[in-house]
């Protein structure tokens, strides 16, 4: 699977993005404001989704890989969780925080990958080296 | 609508749809006639179709990366006369044989005798 310059950069400010969310969100929660802790999370599920529009996009202007997202959902996949794990092995989590959350969200959540995947297999036919069909000599 | 107007109008609207893929093509005969830059490229698909094809430099560097991508494209890098290195374009072995094999299936059969005929094309 062909990883890009743009899915690069798309990692790189979802990972920023993760960071800043993770430290907002455990002292947010520290400090008891739970109804600000929806806000947060608010706001950081519509700048990563916003930054996976833009940067996928980009990706496909330059090369249109015939992928339907699965690229951009496996790296969310990957930064959101594999840094939701790294955050409590580092001690960094709040008090009210459980680490079985962060277990059922990778799970949950890899349920719904592995079905993206399977889809994204099933679909791989219409294309030539990862080009749809009908893009290669538009 | 007078006969004229119905003419050009059709004739416009049919030469929209006919030209739809033909840059693929007409990049591969600039690539054929030797290594191109993206720039010459243009120039030769614009003045070899008369002016009929125009081509983006954006679209075209869209599909020399597609293209490269497939393998049926690569390039090599040269220092530009005065400015910075260029990419020089070529077909690839798989390129050349797409295109001999799509020129054999599409295009040689509009020289047959008879076609040429049809089309007036015949001296």
């Amino acid at each position: 699977m062909k990883i890009t310059a743009n899915q690069l950069r798309f990692a790189a400010v979802l990972l920023a993005l993760t960071i800043v969310f993770r430290f907002g969100l455990s002292r947010l929660l520290d400090m008891q404001y739970f109804t600000l802790v929806w806000v947060v999370a608010s706001v950081y599920a519509i700048a990563a989704f916003l930054t996976g529009w833009y940067f996928g996009r980009k990706d496909h202007e330059s090369l249109p890989i015939y992928d339907i997202g699965f690229r951009f959902h496996l790296t969310t996949y990957i930064i959101c969780n594999v840094y939701g794990e790294v955050w409590y092995l580092l001690g960094f989590q709040s008090r009210y925080e459980d680490i079985l959350v962060v277990h059922l969200t990778a799970l949950y959540w890899g349920v719904f990958l592995l079905l993206h995947f399977i889809v994204f297999i099933a679909t791989r036919k219409n294309a030539i080296k990862g080009i749809s069909k009908t893009e290669i000599f538009e | 609508m007078d006969n004229t107007r119905l003419l050009t109008d059709l004739l416009v609207a049919w030469e929209e749809t006919y030209k739809k893929g033909q840059l693929t093509l007409w990049i591969f005969l600039a690539l054929k006639d030797n290594k191109k830059y993206v720039d010459e490229i243009k120039i030769f698909v614009e003045e070899e179709s008369n002016h009929t094809m125009s081509c983006e430099e954006q679209s075209l560097y869209r599909n020399l990366r597609k293209f490269q991508h497939l393998g049926v494209v690569d390039f090599e890098t040269r220092k530009g006369n005065k400015g910075p290195e260029r990419k020089y374009y070529f077909l690839t072995e798989l390129g050349n044989s797409l295109l001999n094999q799509f020129v054999k299936r599409n295009i040689a059969l509009f020289f047959n005798y008879r076609i040429k005929q049809l089309l007036n094309l015949e001296e």
